[in-house]
This record gives C-alpha cells, sequence and structure tokens, in this order.
C-alpha cells in the first residue's frame, strides 16, 4: 500500500516520510534517537514510560513521540533543555525504586535502562530515601520475577495478551504497588519465555539460565531454531563450550521471529551438554552383545565392512536433520551401492503436496498482513508457535478472517471468526468440499456440520482480496495433499499462498533433498544394512524390529532405543555443533552455525555419512567443509540452484528457495480417491469439546526437551511450590511429587 | 449541614428539603419530565444549541464546554452512541453529586434522557463510586419508576424514542472518575486512562461515541430545557453560566452545599458570612482550596479585600480554579506542611501506576514529606519538591499527576514559612508537632 508522503521537520531537517507513521520510528530511523521503554512496535500503545518526550510545534505540552502520528507541515524538536531535563527526570524517577543491583542482574550488560542511564553518563542520584524492597520470586520452573527492577512498561503483559492469546501475567495493584503477577501465584501458560525476552530490565529471568554467566562473557551465535517448521532464529549464548543460553535476538534487528520464540527454543537446549551425549563411537560386534566403546577408525571399517557384506541397504533420513547431512544421505544411497533404498521418518511426507504446488508457500510476514487465513487441521498453538503469534496478531491487529477447520477447539479457535467444529478425524473432508463443490453436502454430513459454514467459508475467501493462505496440518492425507496444493490455481484470486505446517525444523529441506523417497517401512524392511541419521519415531520402531536385522548403524546424540538397537553408533553433533542449513515452511533456507566445538568425539552428521561413504570407496568431493556440501546441493537440486553460504549470511534477508510450481494440474483423480475415502467416514460421532490444557505438546518430555529438567515438572501437572523463593527443582522430584523434606535441604544447601 | 441556595433561586436543590423528593411521584409534582417532553419536541440541534447558549461547563472539575462536547459526538455514526454519567465522585472535599444522587435521582435521569433524545443514544451509563455503593438502590428503585412510568425503556412516552439505564459501581479508585480509566473500567479492565485522541466523544465506550458528563453537569440539563439556554446562562456570567453547587468543609461555622450563581460576589463574603464564618472565631482564615485538593490553595490575603467572583474567570484571576467546586477552609491552626502530606499520601495511594512520574513521583514525594515530618526535613528540599513536582506537571499520561503537582507546588509556593519551619530545623527531630 503506498501511504502518502508528507513532510516532517525534525530538529530543522526536513524529511519525506509516510502520513501516518509512529513518530518514534521516524526519529530513530532518521538517527537522532529517543530512549524509549515502552514502546514496542507492533503491540498496542502504551505511552506510559514517558521517556520518549518531544516538543511538537503547536502542541501545548511534551508530546510521548510514540503515540504521535506523522502528519505535513509537523515540526518536532528532540533535543532541547527541556526535553532533556523531562527525560533524564523519567530515567531519575525509574531508577528511584530500582534496586540498582546491576552487578549481581542477570540483565547487567544488556539492559535497556542500564544502557540509557549510561548513555547520558552524568546522572546524579538524588533519590536517598528508603527504597521498596520484594523478594525476588519464581512464577513457574522456568520464569523467575523480581519485582523490584521492574520499570512497568509492560511489554511482557502485552506479549503475552497480544502474541500468545494466553493472559497469564497481568499488572496487580496499584501505583508504586504495582506488580507483574499471575492469577493465582502461579504461572500455568505455554511458558514461552517472550515476557523474559522483551522485558528491558532484569525483572522477569529466564530460570534455566539464571545465574549462569554474565551475558559480556557469553560468544552469540545467530542460528536456526532446531525444533519446529517455523524456522525461528535465535541467538545460542555459550562460553567455553557450553552453551547457556538462548534468546531470540534484537528488538530491531531480527530474523522472521523478532523477539519471539517458543518455550523450547528458548529454554529447551539442555540436551546439547548433557551427559548422557554419546561419547565415543559404540560397536556390537556380535548379535547379542554389548555396545562397546570404540575408535571412528574401527567403527567407520567395522559399519563399510557390514554394509559391503549386505545384499541390499537401506538409508533413513529425519527430518531434523540439516540439508546438508540429508543430502549427503541420499549421495551416500545413490553412489555407494546400487539398489540403495532411501526414506525421511517424519510425522507426514510432504511429497504429494510440493508435486502439486501450484502456489509459492507464505512467509511468516505474509500471514501477519494477510487478509483471510484459512487453517485446516494441525495444532499450530503447540506445533508451529510462530505460525500461531502470527496468526494471532493478523486477526487482532491487522482484522484478518481466520475461519479454522478442526475436530479439537484450542486456544486460537476463541479468536476465529468462524471455527468450524468437525467430527473427529475428517478435517480432510473440507479439503474435498473446498475442491469439489457438488461434495459438499456428504462432506457437511461427514464432519458434522451444516452446509452452510462451507458456504460461508467459500464466501469468505471469495471476498479476499488480498492474501489468502491456506494451512493445512498431518491430518491431511496424501490425496488430500494434493488436492490442497492445487486449490489456489482453483481459485480466482491470485494471491493465494499455501502453508504446510510441517513437523520438524527441516521437513520441508529433508523433503527437498530426497527425492523418490519410498517410505520408512518399506525401506527397512527391505534392507539387510540400514544407516539410520537419528532416530525412528516410536511407531516406526515397534514396527521395524531392527534387532533382527543383520546390520544396523545409528548416527545419534543419545543412546535412544533405535540407537540401542544398532550395531554401530556414530556419535552425532547437535544443531549447536554444527554447521549447515535448515529450509522452514516459508521455503526460507536459514543457516545453521557451529555455536561451540562438537562434544567429546562427536561429528556432524554430514561428515559421518562421507566418511563412510569414503570407506565404501565412494567420494562426495568434500570431507570437512559444509559450504562444501551446501554447494553440492546447489548443484544438484534446481530449487537450490546457485545458492551458496554467503548468500545466508543475513537472517534479515532470508532466501527463499525455488520450489517448482505447477500450474493446472489435473487432480481429479486425487479429488475422487479423496471423495471416496471420505465416504467411508462414519456419518456420525461425538465431537471432542474439550479444550486441551495449553502446553500439552510443547511441555511433553522427548529425548531433547527432557534434557532440560524444567520441563519435567511442567509436563507432570506444574505443582506449585509452598516457597516461591526457591527454585521448583528443590521443591519437587522430576514427576512432580514433593521431595521429601531432608532431601530439599540436601539439594538446596 | 447546610443545604441551600444563595443569590438565586435554588435550582439544582430544589428538592433537597421535600419529603420524598427522590420519588417520581414529587418529582412530577414539582416539574418534572415536563422538559423531556419539551425537548422531544425539539429536534437534537435546537437542544444542542440551548445547551450551548446555556454556556453550561462540565461540573466534573475539567469545566469543559458541555454543548460543545455534545457537538462532537457524530450523529451519522452508524455504531451505537452511550451517554456515561460520571457519579465517581471522589475529589476530595467533593461532596455535591452525593446530595443530587440520594435525593433528586430523578432529576439526572431526566437529564441523561434529554442528552440521550439529541444525541440518538439508546443505552445510559451511570458509573457510581465504589463507595456510593449504598446510593445505588435509590437510583435504580428511580430507573425502574421511571420505567412503570414509560420514562425509560422502549417507545417513551410513545414516542420511538428507546433508551435504557444501567448502574455501576468502581471498586475505589479516584482514578475512574478520569472519563477515559472509568470507561475502562465500565468496559471490565482495570481503571487505567488511555490515550486521547481518539476522545470519548469519537472512540469511548466499547470504541463507540461518548459522552461522559459529570452528574451535576447532567442535572442541570432540565432545568436549560425549561428555562432556556440563554435565560440560564444569564443566570450566571457570559463565560460561566447558571448556577453551581459548591461542597463546602473545613473550619467554618456552616459546612455543606451551598448553590451559588456563577460569578458571586464575593468569596471573602462567601466564606465569612454565608457559611457562618470560621469555626473558632478567634483562629484567623489562613487558606482556602476552591475547587477540591487539585487546585492551588489560595492564601488568605489572596481573598480578603480582593472581590474575588466565584466562577471559572474570576477563581483563574485570583489564582486557583473552580474545579470540582470542593470548597475547603482551613484556619491558621493547620500547618500546610501536615495537609500537604496527607494529599501527598493521597494522590500516592490512587495514583494507577500506569505512567512513570505520577508513580514514582508520588511515591517519591511521600517518603519525602514522611522524612520532613520525622524531623530529617532539610533546606533543600523545598526546591527538591518543586523540581519533582515539574518534572510529574505535563509529563504524566493523565491530568492525575499534573492534580497533584498543582497541590504540592501550590502549598509550597504559598505558604513558605510553614515548609521552613520544618525545614530549617533539620536533623534533631524537634519539627514535629502533634497532627
Amino acid at each position: 500500500m503506498a501511504e502518502e508522503l508528507i513532510k516532517v521537520t525534525i530538529d530543522g531537517q526536513e524529511f519525506e516520510v509516510e502520513k501516518g507513521r509512529p513518530l518514534i520510528d521516524v526519529i530513530n530511523e532518521k538517527g537522532f534517537g529517543v530512549p524509549s521503554f515502552c514502546y514496542y512496535a507492533d503491540l498496542e500503545l502504551q505511552a506510559s514510560c514517558r521517556m520518549c518526550l518531544v516538543r511538537i510545534e503547536k502542541m501545548p505540552k511534551l508530546q510521548a513521540s510514540c503515540v504521535i502520528r506523522c502528519t505535513d507541515g509537523m515540526e518536532v524538536t528532540t533535543k532541547s533543555e527541556e526535553i532533556e531535563k523531562a527525560q533524564r527526570a523519567m530515567g531519575e524517577f525509574l531508577l528511584a525504586n530500582h534496586p540498582l543491583d546491576c552487578p549481581v542482574c542477570d540483565r547487567g550488560g544488556e539492559c535497556e535502562l542500564q544502557e540509557v542511564i549510561f548513555d547520558w553518563g552524568d546522572v546524579e542520584e538524588r533519590f536517598d530515601e528508603p527504597k521498596n524492597a520484594h523478594p525476588e520470586k519464581f512464577l513457574s520452573p522456568i520464569v523467575a520475577n523480581d519485582q523490584q527492577r521492574c520499570i512497568l512498561c509492560k511489554r511482557c503483559t502485552r506479549v503475552c495478551h497480544e502474541w500468545m492469546g494466553e493472559d497469564a501475567i497481568e499488572a496487580g495493584n496499584r501505583g508504586s504497588n504495582t506488580v507483574i503477577g499471575t492469577y493465582g501465584g502461579w504461572l500455568n501458560c505455554s511458558q514461552c519465555g517472550n515476557c523474559i525476552e522483551v522485558c528491558p530490565t532484569g525483572t522477569l529471568l529466564d530460570g534455566v539460565y539464571r545465574h549462569e554467566t554474565r551475558p559480556w562473557e557469553l560468544d552469540q551465535t545467530i542460528t536456526t531454531c532446531t525444533y519446529c517448521s517455523d524456522g525461528c532464529q535465535l541467538s545460542v549464548g555459550s562460553r567455553a563450550d557450553e552453551v547457556h543460553r538462548i534468546v531470540a535476538r534484537d528488538r530491531y534487528v531480527n530474523g522472521i521471529n523478532g523477539e519471539f520464540l517458543c518455550i523450547k527454543g528458548r529454554f529447551a537446549h539442555g540436551f546439547v551438554n548433557h551427559g548422557d551425549r554419546i561419547k565415543t563411537p559404540l560397536i556390537r560386534y556380535k548379535k547379542g552383545g554389548k555396545l562397546i566403546p570404540s575408535t571412528w577408525d574401527d567403527a567407520i571399517a567395522f559399519a563399510a565392512e557390514r554394509i559391503k557384506e549386505s545384499k541390499k541397504a537401506g538409508v533413513v533420513a529425519t527430518s531434523r536433520l540439516t540439508n546438508e547431512t540429508v543430502h549427503t544421505l541420499k549421495r551416500f544411497a545413490d553412489e555407494c551401492r546400487d539398489g540403495t533404498s532411501y526414506a525421511v521418518s517424519d510425522t507426514y511426507d510432504l511429497a504429494p503436496f510440493f508435486e502439486n504446488l501450484s502456489a509459492p508457500l507464505c512467509t511468516h510476514k505474509e500471514i501477519r498482513f494477510a487478509e483471510t487465513i484459512v487453517v485446516i487441521g494441525g495444532d499450530v498453538d503447540e506445533e508451529q508457535p510462530l505460525t500461531a503469534k502470527q496468526i494471532r496478531q493478523a486477526v487482532r491487529n491487522g482484522g484478518a478472517n481466520l475461519i479454522l477447520v478442526n475436530d479439537t477447539p484450542s486456544r486460537l479457535s476463541h479468536q476465529a471468526s468462524q471455527f468450524i467444529h468437525v467430527n473427529p478425524g475428517t478435517v480432510e473432508a473440507f479439503v474435498l468440499a473446498l475442491a469439489d463443490p457438488s461434495a459438499a453436502d456428504m462432506a457437511a454430513a461427514k464432519m458434522g456440520i451444516g452446509r452452510a459454514e462451507i458456504d460461508k467459508a467459500r464466501e469468505t475467501a471469495n471476498a479476499t482480496k488480498g492474501d489468502l493462505i491456506i494451512m493445512f496440518g498431518k491430518e491431511l492425507g496424501a490425496e488430500a495433499q494434493a488436492v490442497a496444493a492445487n486449490l489456489p490455481s482453483r481459485h480466482e484470486n491470485r494471491n493465494v499462498k499455501l502453508h504446510p505446517l510441517a513437523g520438524y525444523c527441516n521437513s520441508v529441506g529433508a523433503s527437498d533433498m530426497m527425492p523418490g523417497r519410498k517410505p520408512v517401512a518399506d525401506v527397512v524392511a527391505g534392507s539387510d544394512a540400514l544407516l539410520i541419521a537419528g532416530s525412528l519415531s516410536d511407531e516406526e520402531f515397534a514396527a521395524a524390529d531392527l534387532a533382527s536385522k543383520p546390520f544396523v548403524a545409528v548416527q545419534e546424540l543419545f543412546l535412544t532405543d533405535t540407537a540401542a538397537a544398532a550395531d554401530v553408533v556414530f556419535p552425532a553433533a547437535s544443531f549447536a555443533e554444527s554447521d549447515g542449513t535448515y529450509t522452514n515452511n516459508d521455503g526460507f533456507v536459514q543457516r545453521v552455525r557451529r555455536a561451540i566445538d562438537p562434544v567429546h568425539q562427536a561429528k556432524p552428521d554430514w561428515m559421518i555419512t562421507s566418511l563412510l561413504a569414503s570407506e565404501l570407496g565412494a567420494d562426495f568431493g568434500y570431507s570437512f567443509s559444509a559450504s562444501a556440501v551446501f554447494r553440492s546441493i546447489a548443484e544438484s537440486h534446481e530449487a537450490y540452484e546457485g545458492l551458496r553460504y554467503p548468500d545466508l549470511k543475513d537472517e534479515t534477508r532470508p532466501v527463499r528457495v525455488k520450489h517448482k510450481l505447477v500450474s493446472g494440474a489435473d487432480v481429479s483423480g486425487a479429488v475422487a480417491s479423496l471423495r471416496d475415502r471420505v465416504s467411508q467416514f462414519p456419518d456420525a460421532a461425538d465431537k471432542i469439546t474439550e479444550e486441551p490444557r495449553v502446553g500439552h505438546k510443547l511441555h511433553r518430555v522427548t529425548t531433547m526437551t527432557g534434557k532440560t529438567p524444567q520441563f519435567h515438572l511442567l509436563a507432570n501437572g506444574n505443582p506449585k511450590p509452598d516457597d516461591l523463593l526457591v527454585s521448583p527443582l528443590f521443591q519437587f522430584n522430576p514427576d512432580g511429587s514433593p521431595k521429601k523434606e531432608e532431601e530439599s535441604e540436601v539439594a538446596a544447601g | 449541614m447546610e443545604i441551600k441556595a444563595i443569590g438565586c433561586e435554588p435550582l439544582q436543590l430544589k428538592r433537597m428539603h421535600i419529603e420524598n423528593g427522590h420519588t417520581l411521584d414529587v418529582y412530577r409534582q414539582t416539574g418534572g419530565y415536563e422538559s423531556l417532553k419539551k425537548a422531544m419536541n425539539m429536534t437534537s440541534d435546537q437542544i444542542i444549541d440551548e445547551v450551548k447558549a446555556s454556556a453550561l461547563r462540565g461540573r466534573g472539575g475539567a469545566g469543559f464546554p458541555t454543548g460543545m462536547k455534545w457537538s462532537f459526538v457524530p450523529r451519522d455514526s452508524p455504531k451505537p452512541k452511550y451517554i456515561v454519567c460520571n457519579a465517581d465522585e471522589s475529589e476530595p472535599g467533593t461532596f455535591k453529586d452525593r446530595y443530587l444522587l440520594e435525593r433528586d435521582p430523578h432529576a439526572l435521569i431526566e437529564g441523561m434522557l434529554i442528552g440521550a433524545f439529541a444525541l440518538g443514544v439508546e443505552t445510559c451509563y451511570i458509573y457510581y463510586r465504589g463507595e456510593y455503593k449504598y446510593l445505588i438502590e435509590i437510583m435504580d428503585r428511580a430507573i425502574e419508576e421511571a420505567r412503570q412510568a414509560n420514562l425509560v425503556g422502549k417507545n417513551i412516552l410513545g414516542s420511538d424514542f428507546n433508551c435504557e439505564f444501567y448502574t455501576h459501581t468502581g471498586a475505589g479508585a479516584y482514578i475512574c472518575g478520569e472519563e477515559t480509566a472509568l470507561l475502562s473500567s465500565l468496559e471490565g479492565f482495570r481503571g487505567h486512562p488511555r490515550m486521547k485522541p481518539p476522545f470519548p466523544a469519537v472512540e469511548g465506550l466499547y470504541a463507540c461515541p461518548t459522552v461522559v458528563n459529570n452528574v451535576e453537569t447532567l442535572t442541570s440539563v432540565p432545568q436549560i430545557i425549561e428555562m432556556g439556554g440563554k435565560e440560564w446562562q444569564e443566570l450566571g456570567t457570559e463565560k460561566s453560566g447558571g448556577t453551581k453547587l459548591w461542597s463546602v468543609s473545613g473550619h467554618v461555622k456552616k459546612p455543606g452545599v451551598y448553590e451559588l450563581p456563577m460569578g458571586y460576589h464575593d468569596m471573602e463574603k462567601f466564606i465569612l458570612e454565608d457559611c457562618g464564618g470560621m469555626l473558632r472565631d478567634d483562629k484567623k482564615l489562613k487558606a482556602c482550596i476552591p475547587g477540591g485538593s487539585s487546585v492551588y490553595a489560595m492564601r488568605a490575603d489572596q481573598i480578603i479585600g480582593k472581590n474575588v467572583t466565584l466562577d471559572y474567570e474570576g477563581l483563574v484571576e485570583a489564582g486557583s480554579m473552580v474545579g470540582s467546586g470542593g470548597f475547603i477552609v482551613i484556619d491558621e491552626t493547620v500547618d500546610m506542611v501536615d495537609s500537604t502530606k496527607n494529599l501527598t499520601e493521597f494522590y500516592k495511594h490512587e495514583s494507577c501506576g500506569w505512567c512513570t512520574p505520577c508513580r514514582e513521583g508520588t511515591d517519591w514525594l511521600v517518603k519525602i514529606f514522611d522524612r520532613i515530618w520525622a524531623g530529617g526535613g532539610r533546606p533543600e528540599d523545598a526546591q527538591l519538591i518543586l523540581d519533582l513536582c515539574d518534572n510529574i506537571e505535563g509529563k504524566s499520561f493523565c491530568p492525575l499527576g499534573d492534580a497533584a503537582a498543582w497541590a504540592i507546588q501550590g502549598a509550597v509556593k504559598r505558604f513558605p514559612e510553614d515548609f521552613k519551619k520544618h525545614l530549617l530545623q533539620n536533623g534533631n527531630g524537634a519539627g514535629t508537632s502533634g497532627s
């Protein structure tokens, strides 16, 4: 939208700016600079810190520039004696009851209040009355609150409300007694920690990182999150080969997620330096024997020998691996032994979707500014938290229409303009109803909804002039995915975009890297020697019966069920220890960067695979450089053509891979088989009315999240301790039961 | 307790002394609801023009011309429109609305109905301060009576005019007397003020056009319609029309609610004669806070022999403001440090905590006053207090900060001798007089 340009004069200099922009943004952008604490772009305006006061001609008082919109001919003064006195006065007021315990504060060194005061340099403290003192309290196992440091900018309550839709924290009491608190004294939310991230001072504290190091001692490495497919950019803080904390980035310079992260991305990094990591390669020399620590040379030689002996080899990748690894595994399958089959273990296979893709994937920014968003299935709040946040802001701040099709109510369904609550397991019928109006009545009956609901959704979609975004989750089978991918080409709106709610951080990339893959079960069943990078899902593992295989090699971080069943286990490096790339559900290929050296004897996955390949006589032309692997990717995958690591340097300008668009594909076969399938759905079913608790998936204890002790408490009901001054970890056992007195004393002592 | 009009016929106080004045029957017998009938035969513009002609200014404290406020409401807006009566009377020293609500509830209903008719409003809210909960029953009963008489509800008096009334209480916060905070509270949120603009007339309750008026402002409306705007204005002065209620308290013999025509001459006579003179004959007048605690206190020598007229212009000229008409008379026994300490504590207690200067400034000021009162005053404290007030004034989010600053600045600037007494006896604790 081209906005009218107008003239604004700031400190005597004239600028052309878009009409109606927040004055504070213009002032800062043009390099004049006003301090502010409560202003936060894209959150509701607050104007409470009163730091950004400026003088505007023809206005009686100093004005808070955050709430002023630029108008033509506005004359602004940002620097004068009067303004500096006012701004310093606000600083002085904020410091009055602030404890000034910077030397022991986790924020010391990256505190915005500290920075503003230090920028002035000569602030005299006139306040010598007693300060209002309060003890530091825990709000949850993961969030601590030192309320006396609070300057009540309320960024935390606003992100909780506007980003998360949780309203878990709110201000309580009044006046100088105001505190940021919780309902019932304990946080029962998704524990995303965004309140901690946006806090300008050390009021809300990361319970995992608390008192670990000073911020300036940390090396900050910008990388991509290893959990869901949203691909948030984050900064890994490490010191001496140990990961201490993860934060998003700066308030203004940042990747697709800004300062947003979810509980997993922010807190579940304990696995990286966990004591259970596999330390050396392990070999089981004889079936039925034990896994015995070994050297790399022996393990590679042993594995290569067994694979050579086998009749048919198989390779299984997982979608948490980097593109580099999956690509190398594919090459391993192609180039080491003829007839090697390969598969990717994921929640669902995106192949039918990408084969019929008729519109570009949408970016997270486009979601925020979309006009209509249709979410078919999935559980965005729990599985793709950034996408959920963007949807929520689109609805809340952008007035977008949200059509939610799901069998289970969720937090987002309260915000939906239309929540189509379907019978359990029938969301696919909605895709059919959209693709084939003649089947709409049947589909509506199977979903247990009125036909009018489908018509209403269709009307909303047809009336949409801006971006219309269709998202879908893992409920969609192959036919439904193909039909969904084809939907945009049937719609007259040219702004239709698609967004797969993929399962893992590199689901899209792994799908790109391994065209022609087979289902995991087929590969496992058809091979007598298996190379598995990562672990099989529980269902896949149960079906695979790995113990009966003549030979299985596994690359893993931990001795999971899959690894424990292997004959050779290679210790793999985690995302924090390796270079590479992930491709997210926007189609952005983003860098994963090595923050620390691989722990113990671990090696990056792609390197393990290529070592094994060269032992088998294949030369991939790379052995020690991830960027060389990426070049090989760019040379062999059309969508990645021409890309090099230097192109991916700037996380604020992510690079999109070029997925091929297929327009006008004939999906009538898929529609027909989808119709058959839908017609076999039961006619009547009880709807799921209970809304699952917040965090039911986010807090789940998995191989990775389980290494952060706080997750065990959250998964076990997040019990509220009697003593809020002491970490719940000292008061509860991992299963949520209270520790016996003696134990807790020992632990605390 | 005196409740009477001086210098004019009792208009607002017409039914104060009539038995059962709060009932519909008595209200009608004394001319009630005739103005509504008259107004319903007028056009919207005619009604608003009459209110404009009356020079009626908001009686809650800010003194904004009511007719102009009404004319800001976009009448062609497709959104519902609201009239909200601000009965959150909590300015220290102010208690006039209480009597109107208790003894003449129908006057308020009629005033609101006339406004509603003029502005196309179908829903009216009366927001009581939490402490006035006991008065709500009277209003609820009055509304019910009016409903039975087809004065509230659907098709009022057989016309196609519909208007519904609701009463609501706050939870005891001074800030909810500020119109935007009142609206937040009425919507069920924390009573925090909101950004202006947009002003409530454009985006108020539930983001719809809303008029927020004080009780006394609205009870004036039936008289204006009855008498005609011009005639009503002529009771007072050109810019301050009509009559005004003053809540007189403090060291006078006859405290109470007085109705005076605007421009009443003069303030000295009012205190020393009309209100019965000083409470103790041997004690002299020291100060008067004429408009509720938030305005500058006046020294006796700004009143005695100065011909101060009681209206918006006269009091500004004399160095204070009409405010809400909370008229506090103070004699020479009062230590202004003590009374200001009390007021500072009030503002600290009532600061909502939204913005930095008001929240932290009032907290700091209370700590300074506490220290001074404990004998720890320092000579530089007066300057510090004034500087802190200056740092609050004009920088706070809403007028509460300004009000706190004015009350304190006024005392420090105008009663330096009281402060000197405390600030120069530094450290030895001897400065404490009993309070």
